[in-house]
């Protein structure tokens, strides 16, 4: 019944049509802005007005007093003082900028360019204290006529600074404009719509292209990285290509997703890694309620709104970028050489009683020559190479943007890279004065090896670390040695490495949106997308040692359709007043069908997946699922006087995942503004350049539930369900899956916001500061249940996490000289994050999968009052020392053992003395951005710090134990060990009666970090060497400096890459590389 | 235009008709889809009863975990380093509860008994042919019974559920039901099993009539001693077993006459012989979660490869007579480039099961796991007729006996042998027969609790042997991660 009404409604609106008249008009305004009248116009006589937004300076004041006009005496008298030619045809009135100004006495021309030399059409150029002034062309030239030779050129446009330039009697003035950092003026997109920077009232970060314009950015997520408070982008493995985990202002969510809502171009739920981020103009980030709830049920983590770019009327150009990259592995291991590791295999033999594994003569053997060096058979000096070709212009009817992008990076593990091939065209075309067409079209197809793989304590690089150094990395027929007979029981590093896990994903992204103008301020925009992907997989394990290789293929599709429907209308009265109304109905629909074909015992392994039909078994699975959501969103802006804000908004969803009436919810909002600094009482303070207050408060939900999370269903895959009657077959079976809960709902998040915008000295500094309060309740938990009850998960909406922290982003314009610039941003987050409340658990405990089966217990929990990525184990104590003997024997332990916390005081050390031992979740995040221009060179720095958590070192554990997939310690630490004359050891000694407990907070260290991400110098031919174009060259350096304690190689990298917040292990994970770029830029 | 327009809006309100918001269940199956309605769907639920039996790495009794669980005899033990420290508690009598071996039975029992639960409940309302039927309600009551037999056996009191199929949120805070209502209803199910399962097994890894009789046979011998300490379940025993024996033939069960044919090596293979009274099954692929991991590479020593999981006590080793038995059973050393090594140089001084290697150096073997043989319940039947009759030199149970020991010493099993027969048996006797006949299998540490043997077993350790760092004990704790959900169970 909602839906016909909607329907009704647009239908009634569409039918109030205007058509223009022919009486006579009167105006009378003093000194007010063109585009007010143009409105007061477009309602009074049916015309409109039609013209390019950036040649036509709407913003500049006339005066008039007309009485009783017609149309076109009108116009003249509204244009006379300004450099504006009309044309009227039917009931369109079309603007155009005049260039040509005859009564004037000497010419100056010149050329605007941005601050790269690219020519800038558009720029406002007026003589001060005048109204006489002009606009760039197309190819940034302008020129003007002035009667002063001592007159001052003011040049202004959107986004850059206002500049004065004396003309001091030349006639050739040539301007490079320098953007501003923050502008007012400037218009940002939110959801469902845009609207002015200063109207704004909630907290939303901007990122746009010259931010970053001087880094190498490969990925999308190469650009959200440190770039806005309240937002953390962590390389969570350092392949290329590799997962990157987004958390905007915490974590709400246990078991679902907290990975932002990506919306390319309109497109709910894109996949930000299928656009090429030169695509992209700019990116907006959308933290608090009043901005995310009109995404309602999807909101919660927050939205990343991705607009790509559009061609510009009168501009074709053609720009290509080629980058190579050379990547080094940012540091290797201190492991033990070949000699000391024997050496100390024997010693520890000696001390526990068995045979030693090396003979004197093996020792100096090995002592002489050396043994394996593991990090160097996998890691690499990887290489890579970019290629960017992008097309652009158009005219006053269509105008569009093409480009094409092929990456290449290899990894620094060998056997793992990564390729994107992109094309995307971007059309916008006016059909009519009314009717506007855009079409986004974009196809990508990313394919990777091994950068998703399996690089935990099982994995290639927790391997080489694991692997005796006196075991040969091949034997003498060239295969990799099938098994490590002194340390390792895991499979040779070098075998992992080459087995392949091949992904090849084909997106093609489509976006048509049919924009209607059906009377001044009232528009409807019809938008399909569609979002295809389909994934080829191919996996191929050598298994070298019980011979039993497999491969397999699989294939998955993915369907993705959206309508939206959106009615927008915007109304100013009597210039105090400001409406601007959004009402849209959007449905959605995702099917995915996926299919796998696996073969073991490969008769002909060299063939890998290709031809899985010569084998001896097959395993098969299917899958498929379908969601579909509909949505009915509205909002409100009004301001009064530019000065007091408020925005509404209400999304309700309805999902198919849930039952009954538990499938519809809606998500409100409201936010408030002051721009305090347009108060008359603030004018005397010109020191004040912007001063806005802003709080908003609103609801927004996640549907971290699963398609089928309220129905019991079987397990029907072999691995689960399938048994074997006669050794060496198959029968399928089935078996009970995990109960169902017909009673789950939506998690809930309600957030307040408070913040402020400042801007002194003209926005030469801005400071956007924010408090934030995220309550999250009706948590959906995924509890494990007992094995008795037949094990596995339910799902439950049980207790509620808070997330409450400070945001601040600094902007200085600290120099600004003609040949010299310097430009800082800072920013920095603060997080606190508590899980308050878990209903009648007193906690719950989860697995994280980082330590690959060395664990006994989950190494995770879940209880109130403590961080939901809490890590719980015994709490380690050092080394019995020589004077607590008596105490230590009580625990069968002696001087030089591992002493472990005894909480219940048992004089026993079991699972009862479990504790929380240290938080995986990052309280700090800073970033710092330094731009430094001196004529033609740029010199970007870039740092990055996370501070305040920790990060579970499994990898160092497994080998400083010798206790799981490690027999013998391969660390140098183990030198250090424990003695009664190094009693400040924190490594045991040898011992018989040592328990060491790889579930310890011995293993947990500080993540701490400070990183120089980036490094780069720009270097741009000046103008008058090329004749034929603009060239750029480019050398940057990333991750070249990384201050950690940390003993793995890399801090930001970990272990367990699952969606959820349960994690920060790392058992050998995909470490970062430091990598060297150099690129060259043509703009023709 | 208009026209145009209002298209537009009604398709986009015709596409939001009123199951689009319907959840598409086609590819599931849900408990309201009636697939245990039949024999179709009841085979492939039973499969799903078998499996967590053998889920390799998830639960259940196929990797060394099983050898771990069992390792405070005298029969088995561990490296005394390595990454062996879980295997090492069981040795030695310090079992933590948050174990990482400790958990693999458990789960894999109840995952099982759920199973069972399911299709015990789903048979009434079945259609199909009848015997087929009486099969699969047979075999599901059995494995619920065996199932609980092994967690009577390793934890003693534990929760007794005959509803897990059901979610209820009301079995989250139950106590653990005890030792004897356990037995209780482990035996109500065999016997009711005896009356539906078919003579013969329908395929080597599922069960028969015979099955039943011999594990119902155990069931009883195991609670004459502690801690049931019924005497009276000798004489029961003694029937089930006999009965087992009588009609071997019928049930396709019977005794190999090669002790060495029993096991699978580089030359012989006889899986699914008829000595395998109960014996897991493996499709032998990681990709399908079903292996044997118990046998191949576990049971291999480190110097060869091997994972070191589990070899002999010296004790038990020096103990067992020498003989063709001894030869198969154990790897005493192994040809190094043409240079024998003994066992005493391995890096653990052990020998090691030979019997167990299986045919390659794998942990993804597909070779049975014998879990009853047919050997075991002619023991049991000696055992249970000595101790019922108190004759210890009861013809029929010295014959049993004598067939066993005939055939570890290489010899015919069913001509009678003065050198070696026995002419009169006790109690003892009979169980230290049995321990070198089964030993590194699934008898040796049952029949010491059961007898209360342990503690002098423990005391003849050699002294190079791990030790035991804690008073002994007959049961195991409950693995921590059922407790912290439910400290009912602790009761």
């Amino acid at each position: 019944m909602k839906k016909l009404i909607t329907g009704m409604l647009l239908i009634m609106i569409t039918t109030l049509w205007c058509y223009p008249q022919e009486a006579g008009i009167s105006l009378n305004y003093t000194d007010t802005e063109l585009i007010s009248i143009f409105e007061r116009i477009e309602k009074e006589t049916g015309y409109f007005f039609l013209f390019n937004e950036k040649l036509i300076n709407t913003a500049q004041k006339v005066t008039i007093n007309a009485k009783d006009k017609i149309i076109s005496n009108l116009l003249d008298e509204l244009f006379k003082n300004t450099n504006i030619k009309y044309s009227i045809i039917n009931n369109k009135i079309i603007l155009s900028p005049d260039y040509l100004e005859f009564n004037k006495v000497v010419t100056v021309s010149g050329i605007a360019s941005d601050e790269y030399g690219n020519p800038l059409p558009g720029v406002n150029i007026h003589i001060e204290g005048t109204k006489l002034g002009t606009i760039s062309n197309d190819r940034g030239r302008y020129s003007l006529n002035i009667s002063n030779p001592d007159a001052v050129l003011v040049f202004s446009f959107i986004g850059y600074k206002q500049m004065k330039i004396p003309v001091e009697g030349r006639t050739s003035v040539n301007i490079s404009m320098e953007p501003s950092v923050s502008n007012l003026k400037e218009v940002i997109v939110v959801g469902y719509g845009s609207i002015k920077k200063s109207d704004l009232t909630g907290s939303v970060a901007t990122v746009s292209e010259d931010i970053y314009l001087n880094q190498p950015v490969a990925r999308v997520d190469d650009i959200l990285q440190g770039r806005a408070g309240g937002v953390n982008v962590i390389n969570v493995s350092g392949a290329p290509g590799g997962t990157t985990s987004i958390r905007i202002r915490g974590a709400n969510s246990i078991t679902g997703s907290n990975e932002p809502l990506y919306v390319i171009d309109g497109f709910v739920g894109g996949n930000m890694e299928d656009v090429n981020p030169t695509d992209v103009e700019t990116i907006q980030i959308l933290k608090d309620a009043s901005s995310t709830a009109i995404y309602g049920s999807r909101g919660a983590n927050g939205v990343v709104l991705i607009t790509t770019k559009r061609g510009i009327i009168g501009k074709p150009g053609f720009s290509v970028t080629g980058r190579y990259y050379v990547s080094n592995p940012l540091k290797l291991w201190p492991l033990l050489n070949a000699g000391e590791f024997a050496q100390v295999c024997n010693e520890r033999a000696d001390v526990l009683g068995y045979a030693r594994p090396f003979t004197n003569e093996q020792v100096s053997y090995y002592i002489a020559n050396g043994g394996t060096d593991w990090q160097k058979e996998i890691f690499r000096t990887a290489g890579g190479q970019e290629l960017q070709m992008d097309y652009s212009g158009g005219s006053d009817a269509v105008t569009f943007f093409v480009s094409g992008n092929f990456l290449d990076q290899k990894g620094i593990i060998i056997n793992s890279d990564f390729k994107r091939y992109s094309l995307r065209t971007n059309l916008d075309a006016k059909i009519s004065e009314r009717l506007e067409c855009v079409l986004k079209v974009n196809f990508a197809r990313r394919e990777t090896n091994n950068t998703s793989g399996d690089y935990t304590t099982s994995g290639v690089v927790a391997g080489a670390t694991a692997w005796a150094p006196t075991t040969p990395a091949y034997d003498e027929n060239g295969i990799p040695t099938l098994a490590d007979p002194i340390s390792s029981i895991k499979i040779n590093p070098i075998e992992l490495a080459m087995n392949d896990n091949i992904n090849e994903s084909n997106t093609f992204n489509t976006i048509g949106n049919i924009i209607f103008r059906i009377m001044s301020g009232l528009t409807l925009d019809l938008g399909f997308g569609m979002n295809y992907n389909n994934t080829q997989a191919k996996t191929f394990v050598q298994s070298l040692m019980p011979k039993n290789p497999t491969a397999s293929r699989s294939s998955s599709e993915s369907i993705f359709l959206q309508n939206t429907n959106m009615l927008t209308y915007s109304k100013t009265i009597n210039n105090i007043h400001k409406f601007a109304l959004t009402a849209a109905a959007e449905f959605q629909l995702q099917r995915n069908d996926y299919y796998m074909a696996a073969a073991a015992d490969l008769l002909f392994p060299i063939l890998k997946y290709n031809n899985i039909t010569l084998a001896k078994t097959y395993s098969l699975s299917n899958d498929f699922t379908k969601s579909t959501i509909g949505s009915y969103i509205g909002r409100v802006n009004y301001s009064l006087h530019d000065r007091y804000l408020i925005t509404l908004s209400v999304r309700t969803d309805r999902s198919s995942k849930f039952r009954g009436k538990n499938q519809t919810s809606v998500f409100p909002s409201v936010g408030l503004g002051w721009r305090i600094s347009e108060e008359s009482f603030m004018q005397d303070l010109p020191l004040i350049s912007n001063l806005k207050l802003r709080a908003s408060w609103g609801q927004t939900g996640s549907q971290a539930v699963n398609v089928y999370g309220t129905v019991t269903s079987y397990n029907t895959s072999a691995i689960l369900a399938g048994t074997s009657w006669q050794n060496g077959t198959l029968t399928s079976g089935i078996n009970i899956g995990n109960p169902g809960n017909e009673n789950l709902k939506w998690e809930t998040t309600s957030q307040t916001n408070i913040g402020f915008d400042l801007g002194l000295l003209k926005d030469r500094f801005t400071l956007e500061a924010d408090y934030f309060l995220k309550n999250t309740t009706d948590l959906l938990l995924s509890e494990p249940l007992p094995g008795y009850v037949g094990g596995g998960n339910i799902y439950r909406n049980v207790g509620a996490v808070r997330n409450s922290g400070f945001e601040f982003n600094l902007n200085a314009r600290i120099m600004e000289r003609n040949n010299f610039s310097w430009n800082m941003n800072f920013n920095m987050s603060v997080l606190h994050n508590e899980v308050t409340d878990l209903g009648y658990y007193p906690y719950i405990l989860t697995s994280g999968g980082a330590g690959a089966g060395m664990l006994t217990n989950p190494e995770m929990i879940l209880k109130p009052g403590y961080c939901i990525s809490s890590y719980y184990g015994f709490k380690s104590l050092g080394i019995w020392q020589v004077a607590d003997a008596e105490l230590a024997a009580k625990y069968g332990n002696q001087p030089g053992d591992y002493r472990y916390e005894d909480v219940n005081g048992d004089y026993a050390i079991t699972g009862s003395d479990f504790q929380i031992i240290g938080s995986g979740m990052p309280k700090k995040v800073l970033g710092l951005n330094s731009t430094l221009r001196y004529k033609n060179f740029t010199l970007n720095a870039f740092f990055q710090s996370m501070l305040d958590y920790g990060k579970w070192n499994f990898a160092y554990a497994q080998i400083m134990i010798a206790a799981a997939n490690a027999r013998e310690f391969t660390h140098r630490d183990i030198l250090n060990r424990w003695s009664p004359d190094n009693p400040t050891s924190r490594v045991a000694a040898f011992s018989k009666t040592n328990v060491p407990r790889i579930q310890s907070s011995e293993y947990i260290e500080s993540g701490n970090y400070l990183r120089l991400k980036n490094l780069s110098l720009q270097y741009a031919l000046p103008r008058n060497i090329l004749k034929w174009g603009d060239l750029t060259a480019m050398i940057s350096a990333q991750n070249l400096l990384t201050f950690t304690k940390y003993k793995w190689i890399d801090p930001e990298t970990y272990s367990n890459l699952g969606s959820g917040d349960q994690r920060g292990g790392d058992g050998g994970s995909y470490p970062g590389a430091k990598t060297w770029t150099f690129g060259v830029t043509l703009n023709f | 235009m208009k026209k145009i327009l209002f298209l537009l809006i009604l398709i986009f309100i015709g596409t939001s008709c009123s199951d689009f918001y319907e959840e598409d269940l086609s590819r599931l199956i849900t408990s309201d889809s009636g697939a245990l309605s039949d024999v179709t769907g009841l085979t492939a639920a039973l499969a799903g009863a078998y499996k967590p039996m053998a889920q390799v790495w998830a639960q259940g009794l196929g990797n060394a975990s099983t050898a771990a669980i069992l390792m405070g005899s005298d029969d088995l033990t561990t490296h005394k380093a390595s990454n062996k420290a879980d295997f090492r508690e069981f040795d030695q009598f310090v079992v933590n509860n948050t174990n990482q071996r400790l958990p693999f039975v458990w789960k894999g029992a109840y995952k099982s008994i759920q199973q069972c639960n399911n299709i015990i409940a789903a048979i009434p309302n079945a259609t199909g042919v009848q015997a087929t039927l009486n099969q699969i309600e047979g075999e599901a009551l059995f494995l619920r019974a065996y199932n609980y037999f092994w967690i009577v056996r390793l934890w003693g009191k534990a929760p007794l559920v005959l509803n897990s199929h059901i979610f209820d949120e009301a079995l989250l805070s139950i106590s653990s039901s005890s030792i004897t209502d356990i037995y209780a209803q482990i035996i109500t199910d065999l016997q009711k099993a005896e009356t539906l399962v078919a003579n013969k097994k329908p395929a080597p890894g599922r069960i028969c009539l015979g099955t039943v009789k011999a594990v119902l046979a155990e069931v009883y011998l195991q609670m004459t001693g502690y801690p049931v300490n019924d005497a009276t379940k000798y004489a029961l025993a003694a029937a089930k077993a006999k009965e087992v024996i009588d009609n071997q033939a019928t049930y396709g069960l019977g005794l190999m006459d090669d002790f060495a044919s029993l096991w699978v090596s580089a030359t012989v293979n006889n899986d699914g012989n008829k000595e395998e009274v109960f014996a897991l099954n493996f499709q032998g692929q990681m990709s399908g979660g079903s292996a044997n991991a118990w046998a191949g590479i576990a049971a291999i020593p480190g110097d060869r490869g091997g994972w070191d999981d589990y070899m002999c006590e010296l004790r038990f080793f020096y103990d067992f007579p020498a003989g063709y038995r001894k030869d198969v059973t154990f790897e005493v050393g192994y040809d190094k480039n043409g240079v024998w090594i003994p066992f005493t140089q391995y890096q653990t001084k052990r020998p090691y099961y030979k019997k167990l290697q299986g045919n390659k150096l794998t942990f993804v073997n597909a070779i049975s796991m014998p879990l009853e043989r047919m050997a075991e319940t002619y023991l049991n039947f000696a055992e249970a007729k000595i101790m019922a009759t108190g004759n210890p030199s009861d013809p029929d149970a010295l014959e049993a006996f004598n067939k066993i020991k005939r055939r570890g010493a290489g010899l015919p099993l069913n001509t009678p042998n003065p050198a070696v027969d026995a002419t009169s048996l006790t109690q003892k006797e009979i169980i230290t027969e049995k321990g070198w006949e089964f030993a590194g299998e699934f008898c040796r540490w049952f029949d010491l609790v059961r007898l209360q043997l342990v503690q002098e077993t423990v005391d003849k350790k050699d002294p190079d042997e791990l030790q035991p760092k804690g008073p002994i004990k007959y049961f195991l704790p409950l693995p921590n991660v059922e407790t912290d959900v439910n400290p009912n169970l602790l009761d």
